[in-house]
Formats: C-alpha cells, sequence, structure tokens
C-alpha cells in the first residue's frame, strides 16, 4: 500500500518537473513560430507606423537599450556601493533592519505603483513630461534591491580567510574590499548585473505613464536627448495590442514578443558564459 | 609613512561615509514613495470627500458621478490571485520537492536556467501569450465568449508565479538537515512518507515565505492579466466572466484620467492601496520567518 | 627528539613583547585569564596546550586581531618596544605591520604570486615597480621560494602545492618588514616534508625576527623553539626555556601534559 502511494507521488512529482520543461519549451516555439515571418530587417529599423501596415519597431529597440544603460549607470553605484555597506560594514541594530526592510518592501512595490510614483515626481512635479530619464530613474527604484541583493551574496561567497590575511598584514577594510574582496566578488556580480539586465530590459508598467508610449518622430527618434519620451519595445508591445489601428498589428505584435524573448535569452546566455570566463580568470591569474 | 597611513586611514572615512550614504538613500527613496503616494492616495478623500468605505466596498464603479467604488478590482485582484495560488503553489512546491529530492543531477542543473529564463520572460510577452495562445483555447474549448476572463487570468498569473515559489520551495527543502531524512529513512518510512511528514513540516517557515512572495508577485502583477482579463469593471459572474483587478484597472484608465480628476484620484487611491498591501506582506513573511527562529 | 638551540644567556635577552595580565571574553566566557609573559627578540616562543586551552586565542591577542571580531573584550596589557598595543589612540593597522601574522591555512590571495607578496607594501603606499620587485626577491628569498618561483611570477598563487602555498603566506607578511612574526599552527595543514620546510625555514627567520608560534605538536615545539609557554584552559600555566620545561617542568599539569596524558 505503501509502496503503491510512493510511486504514484513519485510519478506525480516527475509529470510536474516534465511538465514545467515541456510548458518553456513550447512557449519558446510559440513565439518563434508565430513572430518569425515579421522579423526582416525592414521591421528591426524602421519607424513604428501610426495607420497604415508596414510598421517597424527600430526605434523602440534603440529605446530599450538607451533606458537600460541609462537605468544601469544610475542603479550600479548606489546598490553596489549600499550592499558592501550591509555585507561589510553594518552592525546588526535599528538602523540595518531598517533598510533591510526598506529594501524588501522597494522590492516587492508592485511595477505599475512605481510607475504611478514616477509619473508623479518625474512627469509632473520635476516637468519633465515623458522621458527616458524620467523612466529610467523609476526603474533605478525597483531594482535597487534586487542589484544590493546580488552584491551582498557575490560578497557572501568570498572566503573569510582572504579578509583575515588582508587585515593582518595591515591594510584597512576599505583597502581589503577594495584590493581582495571586490575583486574576487567580480564573476559572481557580473553574472547577476546582467541577468539584471534581461529583467530591466522587459520591464513595461513601470515605463507606460513615465517614459511614455511613443517616440519622438523624425530626426529625433534616435538622440541621446535624455528628456524626449522613449517608447520601449515592451511598452509597444502592450500599446500595440490595445490601442493600435494599424491593420497588421498582430504581426507586429508577434515580431515584437519574439525580439523580446530573443534578447532576454541572449541576456541569459550573456550572463551565464560572462560568470564561468571571469571565474577562470579569477582562479588562473 | 606616517602620512601614508593617514591618506588610507581618510580614504576608509570617505569610503565609509559614502557607502552608508548609499544605504540610507534606500530608506529615503522608500520613505518618499510612501509619502507622495500617500498624498496623491488620498485626495480622493480629502479633497473629493469620497468616504473611504465608499471606495472600498462599493461595486458601482462610476467615477464620473462622483462614486468610485473599488470593490470590483479589489475582488478582482484577490481572484485572481487566490486561483493562481490554488493551481501554481502546490505545482511550484511540488517541483521544488523535485528538484531537491528526486532529480538526478543532470536534470537539476539543466531546470536551473530553464527556470531562469522562465523568470526573465517579460510579463508583456506573458500577456501576449495568454491573447494568442490561451484565450482562444478558452474561448473553443470552455465554451467562454471572449476568451477574456477570470480564469484565463489566473491561469497566466499562475505559470508566472511558478518560478519564484520553485526556486523558494527548492532553497527551502534543502535547508533542512540531511540528518532529519536519514533519520526518517533509518526507521523504514518510505521516501514519500519522509517527504511528507519529515521535510514538508520542517520547511514549512520557507514554504510559507515562498507562497507569500508567489502572493505578492501575483498581486503586483499589471500587463500580462490586462491582456487577458477582459477589463469589465463588473463583478465576474462565473469564472469566465471579464472582470477586472487593481493593477489592470490603472493601467487601462490612467492614460484618459484627466489630472485632478475623480478618476484620477481614484486611481491613485488603488495604488496606494496596492502600497499598503506590498508592505502588509512584508511584515507577513518577517512574521513567518521569526516564527521559524 | 632534538631539543632547541640554547637560548643566549639570560643577561643579553631583550623582550621584544611583554604581555601583562591579559585578559580575552567571549561575551560572558573568559577564554584567557591573567596570562603573563615575555616574548624574547630573535628567539622563537612556542604555545602549547590541549585544543581549547586558548592558545590561538592568546596569539591574536598579540597583534589585536580580536578587534574584528565584535563581542570580543580584551583587557591588560601588551607593550611593544615600550609601547601598550591596546593604549587608546593607538592605530591597529599600524600595529600590523610591526606584528605580523601566518594562518594555519595557506590563504593567498587569488592573485599572481607576485601581486600576492606585494601586497602589503602596495597598501601602505609603495608604488615603484623596481622597489615592490626587489622586495618580492627579498621576501621570496627570505621564505625559501624565490628558486622555486622565480620563473613564474604572474602565474596564479592558488596553483601552489600547500606547502608552498604556505611559505608564500609567510614571503607575503615579510615583505611589510614586520618586526614580529605570530605563526598559528603555521604546518599543521601541511604534509611532513612540507612541514620539515617550515620548520627550517622558521630556524632561519628568527636571525632577523621575533617568532611567536603557536602548535599542537610539543615536538614540533621541542624541535625549533626557545622558549614555550603552557595554557591549560584558558590560564598560563608554566614558561621557560624549551629544555627547561621539557626535561624539567615545574608544574604537575606541565609533565602530565608533556608526558602524554592528556592531548
Amino acid at each position: 500500500m505503501r509502496r503503491i502511494a510512493d510511486r504514484i507521488a513519485t510519478f506525480l512529482l516527475w509529470t510536474a518537473a516534465i511538465g514545467v520543461l515541456v510548458l518553456l519549451a513550447f512557449f519558446i516555439g510559440y513565439i518563434v513560430y508565430l513572430g518569425w515571418h515579421a522579423i526582416s530587417w525592414h521591421f528591426l529599423t524602421s519607424p513604428p507606423s501610426e495607420v497604415d501596415a508596414g510598421g517597424g519597431i527600430g526605434p523602440e529597440i534603440y529605446n530599450s537599450f538607451y533606458i537600460l544603460i541609462l537605468t544601469l549607470i544610475f542603479t550600479a553605484p548606489i546598490a553596489i556601493a549600499g550592499g558592501i555597506y550591509l555585507q561589510e560594514y553594518a552592525r546588526p541594530g535599528w538602523f540595518t533592519n531598517t533598510v533591510q526592510f526598506c529594501a524588501e518592501s522597494l522590492a516587492t512595490i508592485p511595477s505599475i505603483v512605481m510607475g504611478l510614483f514616477g509619473l508623479i515626481v518625474f512627469v509632473n512635479l520635476l516637468g519633465w513630461r515623458f522621458s527616458a530619464i524620467g523612466g529610467a530613474l523609476t526603474l533605478t527604484l525597483l531594482n535597487l534591491p534586487a542589484l544590493m541583493r546580488v552584491t551582498q551574496e557575490a560578497l557572501a561567497s568570498v572566503p573569510d580567510s582572504y579578509r583575515e590575511a588582508s587585515m593582518a598584514i595591515g591594510a584597512t577594510k576599505w583597502q581589503t574590499i577594495r584590493k581582495v574582496v571586490l575583486p574576487s566578488a567580480i564573476a559572481q556580480l557580473t553574472t547577476g548585473i546582467v541577468l539584471i539586465a534581461g529583467r530591466i530590459f522587459g520591464e513595461t508598467a513601470a515605463l507606460v505613464y513615465t517614459a511614455g508610449t511613443s517616440v519622438s518622430a523624425g530626426r529625433s527618434a534616435y538622440d541621446l536627448n535624455p528628456f524626449h519620451n522613449a517608447e520601449t519595445l515592451s511598452v509597444h508591445l502592450w500599446y500595440t495590442h490595445s490601442e493600435s489601428l494599424v491593420p497588421d498589428a498582430s504581426a507586429i505584435g508577434n515580431g515584437s514578443a519574439l525580439v523580446l524573448l530573443a534578447m532576454v535569452l541572449l541576456f541569459n546566455i550573456a550572463a551565464r558564459v560572462i560568470g564561468r570566463t571571469l571565474t577562470k580568470r579569477l582562479t588562473a591569474t | 609613512m606616517i602620512s601614508v597611513r593617514t591618506r588610507a586611514h581618510a580614504q576608509e572615512a570617505v569610503a565609509r561615509a559614502l557607502l552608508f550614504a548609499a544605504s540610507a538613500f534606500v530608506v529615503v527613496a522608500m520613505g518618499a514613495i510612501v509619502l507622495y503616494l500617500a498624498i496623491e492616495g488620498t485626495r480622493l478623500f480629502f479633497h473629493d470627500h469620497v468616504s473611504p468605505l465608499t471606495f472600498l466596498f462599493s461595486p458601482a464603479f462610476a467615477p464620473d458621478e462622483g462614486h468610485p467604488g473599488a470593490l470590483v478590482f479589489i475582488l478582482g485582484s484577490l481572484a485572481i490571485t487566490g486561483f493562481a495560488i490554488v493551481i501554481g503553489a502546490p505545482l511550484g512546491i511540488a517541483v521544488g520537492v523535485f528538484l531537491s529530492q528526486l532529480a538526478p543531477k543532470r536534470l537539476a542543473e539543466f531546470m536551473k536556467p530553464a527556470i531562469e529564463i522562465l523568470v526573465g520572460i517579460p510579463s508583456v510577452v506573458y500577456g501576449w501569450l495568454g491573447l494568442t495562445l490561451l484565450a482562444p483555447l478558452v474561448r473553443e474549448h470552455l465554451g467562454s465568449l471572449t476568451g477574456f476572463g477570470l480564469i484565463t487570468a489566473a491561469i497566466v498569473l499562475s505559470i508566472m508565479i511558478l518560478p519564484t515559489v520553485i526556486s523558494l520551495s527548492e532553497d527551502a527543502l534543502r535547508s533542512v538537515p540531511d540528518t532529519l531524512r536519514e533519520g526518517s529513512m533509518a526507521l523504514g518510512a518510505t521516501r514519500w512518507q519522509t517527504i511528507f511528514n519529515v521535510l514538508l513540516p520542517s520547511a514549512r517557515s520557507g514554504l510559507t515565505v515562498a507562497v507569500i512572495l508567489g502572493i505578492a508577485r501575483a498581486i503586483g502583477e499589471t500587463l500580462a492579466v490586462q491582456m487577458v482579463i477582459g477589463n469589465a469593471a463588473v463583478l465576474p459572474k462565473n469564472l469566465f466572466s471579464p472582470t477586472a483587478a487593481l493593477t489592470t484597472e490603472i493601467v487601462t484608465d490612467m492614460g484618459s484620467a484627466s489630472t485632478g480628476s475623480i478618476l484620477y484620484h481614484s486611481l491613485f487611491s488603488m495604488a496606494f492601496l496596492l502600497l499598503l498591501i506590498a508592505m502588509g506582506l512584508i511584515l507577513a513573511i518577517r512574521l513567518a520567518a521569526r516564527r521559524a527562529s | 627528539m632534538l631539543l632547541g638551540q640554547q637560548p643566549k644567556a639570560d643577561l643579553d635577552i631583550n623582550a621584544k613583547l611583554m604581555v601583562t595580565d591579559l585578559d580575552v571574553y567571549y561575551g560572558a566566557f573568559q577564554a584567557i585569564k591573567r596570562a603573563s609573559l615575555d616574548v624574547a627578540e630573535n628567539c622563537v616562543t612556542a604555545l602549547i596546550g590541549p585544543s581549547g586551552c586558548g592558545k590561538s586565542t592568546f596569539i591574536r591577542a598579540l597583534n589585536r586581531m580580536h578587534d574584528l571580531q565584535a563581542d570580543v573584550r580584551v583587557e591588560g596589557e601588551v607593550v611593544l618596544d615600550g609601547e601598550d598595543i591596546y593604549a587608546p589612540g593607538v592605530d591597529p593597522v599600524a600595529i600590523r605591520h610591526r606584528i605580523g601574522m601566518v594562518f594555519q591555512r595557506p590563504n593567498p590571495f587569488p592573485k599572481s604570486i607576485f601581486e600576492n607578496v606585494v601586497y602589503g607594501p602596495r597598501t601602505h603606499g609603495q608604488g615603484n615597480r623596481k622597489k615592490l620587485q626587489e622586495i618580492a626577491e627579498r621576501s621570496l628569498r627570505q621564505a625559501a621560494l624565490w628558486d622555486e618561483v622565480k620563473d613564474r611570477l604572474d602565474k596564479s598563487a592558488l596553483e601552489l602545492s600547500g606547502g608552498q602555498q604556505q611559505r608564500l603566506c609567510i614571503a607575503r607578511c615579510l615583505a611589510v618588514d614586520p618586526e614580529v612574526l605570530l605563526m598559528d599552527e603555521p604546518a599543521s595543514a601541511l604534509d611532513p616534508i612540507a612541514t620539515s620546510k617550515i620548520e627550517d625555514l622558521i630556524g632561519e627567520l628568527k636571525k632577523d625576527y621575533t617568532v611567536v608560534i603557536v602548535t599542537h605538536s610539543m615536538q614540533q615545539a621541542a624541535r625549533i623553539s626557545d622558549f614555550t609557554a603552557f595554557f591549560l584552559m584558558g590560564e598560563l600555566i608554566e614558561k621557560g626555556a624549551t629544555r627547561a620545561i621539557f626535561t624539567q617542568p615545574k608544574d604537575k599539569r606541565t609533565e602530565d601534559y608533556i608526558t602524554g596524558r592528556y592531548g
């Protein structure tokens, strides 16, 4: 009797696990199948069209990367510095507890709520209207906790014996962190950053009402001005589905979904490859 | 030599101050968010004189008539979250059990990046999949009119929370000491008995955290749900009715809400409500974690 | 069993480090109770005793390594050349330039051999490449490692054997030109051949440095040290010239330990 229950349970568990894998494979396959025809050089580089068929996603791809880089520029210094402080310097106490609580809360805030905060502060209060920098700052707030956690984990993986050896030679704490701990943690840290970059690339809800749902027309579509509105690829996918008037909205959506998926997979693979390369370099030299 | 030592010490002091400032920034940012959302979120009550009871409990959402009852959305959020958890939590925990107890090493290593990819898929893409793949299925095979509604949203959501629940459950189960498992097996228990009677209870707090975080993810999810839920501001009659949730309502109507209108303010009140729910969930997690130790 | 070399006559011996009434507390637990010891200059002093007796705790107090732990309290005096290193206002970082430490498990950084050795001088501000190369060669020679690594200084330190890594850690320590070398069971993680190399090295090092070594091997203490201090349950039971301790211990507990009554 017990044997049979055991067998059934094992069977169910295996089914669940394989089911998840099959689901994933199916999703990827389906998106590729749907979007494959829509992809063309023209599609990837031309601007979107308001009314006619044949629009592309060129500026949106550009904006996705632009906002990604802008967000990382803001997030990385603050998050890494905060992570170093929490992991290497902070003593248990009310301040550390408060920081942890705030970081955890920031991480749980729904992205649309953060988007509304961005709407209040960046769009209205500071008068920037829809802008790339407004979107980037909002995304910074969303991703700070994740990058802080990545930093802390990377630092924790460095053995204490390195810290001891360094301090015993008469280095200060900051020298130890800068010259021994951080370099040892860099592989894990970089992997984490690339994975977070992938998440930023796909972020939508927080950007809809901060970076906007349209691209600047004409010559300024590809510019470096952070104060122009900047619809990203993911926002475009949503907007196409819900508001678009063009007859080939479906095809555009399929193509956009495929490009988004491809980018995320690329980021995932890059994270692993970079991580592995850096780790090899670290232990070899 | 003395001057070098002083320089290193000065650098130490500066570094320490900057690092401290960075972590203090997190607190300041959170404070600002709570503050601004509280201000905008309560304008409905203080400025437009709508009663909080009306907002929370009235099923009629009619902001143009000064009567923005958000009950539909609150119930919508609760419903899809509830169903998503009912489907996704047991499945996620099951896979977590599988990964920590049953999976051969190669398979476990293969599944790790697979789960990372599941996490990484943007929510719009999940929404798109729901739109193009799931909704037609629901329409054709389950007799729903449009395919958009409560159940479609719940299914999409359950898949989205899977990776979170899986990896946290796996961690929780892995952290149960091996000696407990070995002790149980040594007494003649089968593998399944050990899992059910020893491992799962020992990992209870970690599993609770996994589920709460799944809830947090579900309640905060916006776009994927919005694309399949039908966006009708009415209470659902059955599983297939189109309805709406707090997050989806915000993203749907914010574009057309004029600044300062009652609609505008009620959307911010919904945002503030979501903020409070998120903070409440964090407290719940802390309580669960404290109960463990 | 070889006994250590004859120490110089009492009159010639200078006390490099004078420890007076040292107490160390881990929270409420007192790990070291009123220990006093004079460490002779240019000699090897061995700290022996059964495990848990406090010898590691004691040696770590000599270069303020306990500052790095929360909840550890040190009371008493440790005087280096007339200055109490625990006096208020004394910079522990500066102390660690003068009193270096080698640990039980070799812990080279994941960097090249060269970078490991010059790590200390670099953090103290020495940037001149030529000078650093000189320091590296000098230290590696002193640690009896130069010949084995001189052709691969920019290879990773992690590729060296355990014994080589430990000698690298010693070289790393010597590169900052300390006055005292503290060694916490430096050979216990090594094989016998590597161990004897380290022991020979210590015999050479004491000509230029003062060495304090924690060891759980009495034979090792008898082989290489000039003075020995015996610890038991946090108390310094007996101290003196190694030969005297091993042939005519004054305290019965010392005698019991030396004759192997307990390990």
